[in-house]
């Protein structure tokens, strides 16, 4: 099958890419088209058509299938004028696919679905999703919405091997606007320093949880990272983890801490020890929702001594296998359901 | 057994609520009591209609549970926002305990449809005796947050949305009223509300046999739970300059304007159901599309979404098909929801039909904003911890406080005096620094 996915934001795309890896492994095509969000983040694997264009374009024509990850505005635009040209070609539009690339729960699941509705295939994640939809389309005119549970697709999920560091390392996911002020960092800050001094054998690794600029002098004030670089006199065990990608530093974590940001799943469903922050409390805004099942919530006063973590904190596997853990042949259900609606 | 029910609430739309909860339970033989927690700006309205129609009293949660008659009480219904729900609980198992006093059952509910935050809002109400649904629809979203986790036992009642007993049948002809329901914040940008109100005067100056009335959430020098920069009565000018001569605001009571009125519009509130209790057909403002952010997707299967802009007139805004018997049920207006099922659950409760015991709260891997989490629980606990002494407590309890409420000096303060490792220097920094004031 010969497939185009298309998304513009950084977490559509890195979603993208993972699906068309597994895509790929099960024998079909897939073309990965979008804009960069900026030009230093262009990749040359991308086909970089401007989204009015790429809706309008022929290209389309020789797919069976698109993908659409893009956010509600540009999702909106995309459908209306994919349609208005396929018409004017006298052509049905391409099946259009589509579906939350974030593992979202609750209002934000709501936010994301609503613009999606009335695509001809909603891909989700797990049992909680489709539930959720449910819910939302039940005697509305959306409520045939044709779905599918792929599983945890839209994050590295895949069996790693065995490369932690040989240090202790705890990294602490850094949401860079979460907590949204700039005293509540500086505060969460020094206790992650109290943290690192009380554990002088282990690293303690801030790791920013979505690419930041390069130049860390434009690093958002309500980031960990900008308030390491402001003290004068850090722990020499805490550390900054890579700036541009998340994956190497969790893959070699011995135990990952984090508010509320989507990258606490991966090493969970690696079966790394995991804590999700609940000193916030259970926060809409704060991603508490989703993880209020998960069974890995504690206090960071609660954390010490860091050995302790070691042999605890292993989130609640029905809780995983909701979000959708438990879809083992995702891409598998997509093509099934994809070659049904081409017919 | 006739039940003695105690409500407490404070901000208007809790009270109206109570209100609401307190006239039902009369009807079904059950006593009220409605405590208004004093605070300023709270609509004379509102609290005039308490006094009217039973006992009120008006006194601070702490004169409140210091107070004997409490004693009186079968159960006790708390309509407070979240962190106030959580403390109040808390207040309350500790001073009953103090005084060697039984427990009696807390209850807390909703007051009106819930848009947004619901798990937010479950995370607070967790440990009560019973928490009060709407409908099936709340009671499934409950479930799901609970499923697999250790508080599965947390027991809930749906008790509805009819708030009004139902008008009866009159013969008198409606008015040809149109009334909009306005609300604070839904939309909340400039722009939109100006949108709304030229929608509206656009339908008035093609209906010059209607009247078409803004029902104002509170009135200019009124507060309610959203903090607001622009009355609706500023918008108005700012985007009509002076409106057609049929379109006014109202500050008349909603009920009485909904007995004599044809229509009801709204964006997203609960007086649609109020509309439906009193026989006035209500039409769901659809123009701004169902956005999450406005509440509009709990209304999409409703069969009540209209477009103001694309109504001709407000003859054609009246012909449209009736609520969804489905949808009704789902979100809870159905007679089988009611407060009769409260009276139920506490009597059961009463009578030892379940087990009684409180929810446990603290489980390893599991934080909920119930377990004394508020900023206030944390800085009383941690009082409570230096008086015994318990200095690494009182740090521990303080240090959360403090990622609570950054900007709070007092709480850092407090926080610098407890780590003092030296016994006359902390002795000295606790008591130049200040506590909670209780």
């Amino acid at each position: 099958m010969k497939l185009a996915l298309i998304a513009g934001c950084v977490a559509g795309r890195r979603a993208c890419r993972l699906l068309s890896e597994a895509l790929h492994r099960c024998g079909s095509t897939v073309t990965l088209i979008g804009p960069a969000p900026d030009e230093a983040a262009a990749e040359p694997d991308w086909l970089p058509l401007p989204l009015p264009q790429l809706a309008a374009s022929e290209l389309l024509d020789h797919v069976d299938a698109v993908g659409v990850f893009l956010d509600g505005e540009s999702l909106r635009q995309f459908r209306q004028i994919h349609g208005q040209a396929a018409a004017l070609r006298g052509r049905s539009p391409r099946p259009l696919f589509s579906g939350p690339f974030r593992p979202l729960y609750g209002d934000e699941l709501a936010a994301d679905l609503l613009p999606r509705l009335g695509v001809d295939l909603l891909c989700l994640q797990g049992e909680a999703q489709l539930a959720e939809l449910n819910w939302l389309v039940q005697g509305t005119p959306q409520a045939q919405q044709a779905c599918e549970a792929i599983g945890l697709w839209c994050l590295p999920t895949a069996p790693i091997g065995h490369s932690i560091s040989q240090e202790p390392l705890l990294v602490v996911l850094d949401q860079p606007e979460i907590p949204p002020s700039p005293f509540a960092n500086g505060v969460l800050y020094e206790r992650l320093c109290a943290v690192a001094r009380a554990s002088p054998h282990w690293q303690v690794r801030l790791q920013c949880d979505q690419p930041l600029p390069p130049d860390p002098q434009q690093w958002p004030q309500t980031s960990l990272g900008w308030h390491h670089l402001q003290s004068s006199r850090p722990p020499a065990n805490l550390q900054l983890g890579d700036h541009a990608d998340p994956l190497p530093g969790l893959i070699q974590a011995g135990v990952c801490m984090g508010i509320g940001s989507d990258w606490l799943l991966p090493p969970m469903v690696w079966g790394k020890p995991t804590v999700v922050l609940g000193d916030y409390g259970i926060r809409t805004a704060f991603n508490g929702p989703l993880f209020f099942g998960s069974g890995v919530m504690r206090r960071l006063m609660d954390c010490l001594p860091l050995d302790a973590l070691l042999n605890s904190s292993r989130p609640d596997p029905t809780w995983l296998a909701w979000r959708g853990w438990s879809i083992a042949d995702g891409p598998q259900r997509l093509l099934r359901r994809l070659e049904a609606l081409i017919g | 057994m006739t039940l003695k029910l105690l409500l407490v609430a404070d901000s208007d739309s809790q009270l109206l609520a109570c209100q609401a909860l307190a006239d039902a339970v009369r009807a079904l033989g059950g006593a009220v009591t409605v405590n208004a927690i004093p605070k300023p700006g709270t609509p004379a309205g509102v609290l005039g209609a308490l006094e009217r129609s039973g006992p009120l009293w008006a006194m601070s949660t702490t004169r409140l549970l210091a107070d004997p008659r409490l004693e009186g009480f079968d159960a006790i219904g708390v309509y407070l926002t979240g962190s106030k729900l959580a403390e109040f609980r808390s207040t309350y198992r500790l001073s009953r305990q103090r005084q060697r006093q039984p427990l009696r059952p807390l209850f807390c509910g909703f007051n009106g449809v819930v848009l947004e935050r619901f798990e937010e809002a479950i995370a607070w109400r967790l440990g009560y005796d019973l928490i009060c649904l709407n409908g099936p629809r709340d009671q499934a979203r409950l479930d799901l947050l609970l499923r697999h986790t250790p508080f599965q036992a947390q027991r809930s009642v749906i008790t509805g949305l009819a708030r009004n007993r139902p008008a009866p049948a009159s013969s008198k002809a409606r008015e040809r009223i149109l009334v909009f329901a306005e609300q604070v914040v839904m939309p909340a940008a400039p722009h939109e509300r100006r949108r709304l109100v030229q929608m509206l005067a656009r339908l008035s100056r093609r209906s010059p046999d209607w009247q078409v009335l803004i029902k104002p959430r509170v009135a200019a020098h009124e507060t309610t739970f959203h903090a607001v920069d622009t009355h609706i009565s500023a918008t108005l000018r700012e985007a009509l300059g002076s409106p057609p001569a049929n379109l006014q605001l109202s500050y008349e009571p909603l009920p009485q304007l909904l007995q004599r009125s044809r229509l009801l519009a709204t964006v997203s509130s609960t007086a649609l159901f109020d509309a439906l209790d009193f026989g006035c057909r209500p039409v769901v403002v659809a123009d701004f599309g169902l956005r999450q952010d406005l509440g509009t997707p709990f209304f999409a299967a409703s069969g009540l979404l209209r477009s103001l802009d694309a109504s001709e007139d407000l003859d054609a805004l009246e012909q449209g098909s009736d609520a969804d018997p489905a949808w009704l049920h789902w979100v809870g207006y159905h007679p089988e929801f009611s407060a009769a099922n409260l009276l139920r659950a506490l009597t059961d409760l009463a009578g030892g039909v379940h087990d009684s015991a409180p929810l446990q709260l603290s489980h390893p891997g599991y934080v909920v904003n119930a377990a004394d989490l508020s900023t206030n629980q944390l800085r009383r606990g941690a009082e409570a911890a230096i008086r015994c002494r318990d200095y690494d407590e009182a740090a521990r309890l303080l240090e959360i406080a403090q990622l609570h409420r950054p900007d709070n000096r007092n709480i850092g303060r407090r926080l610098a005096a407890v780590r003092q490792r030296n016994r006359l220097l902390r002795r000295l920094a606790l008591l130049v620094t200040p506590g909670l004031r209780a």
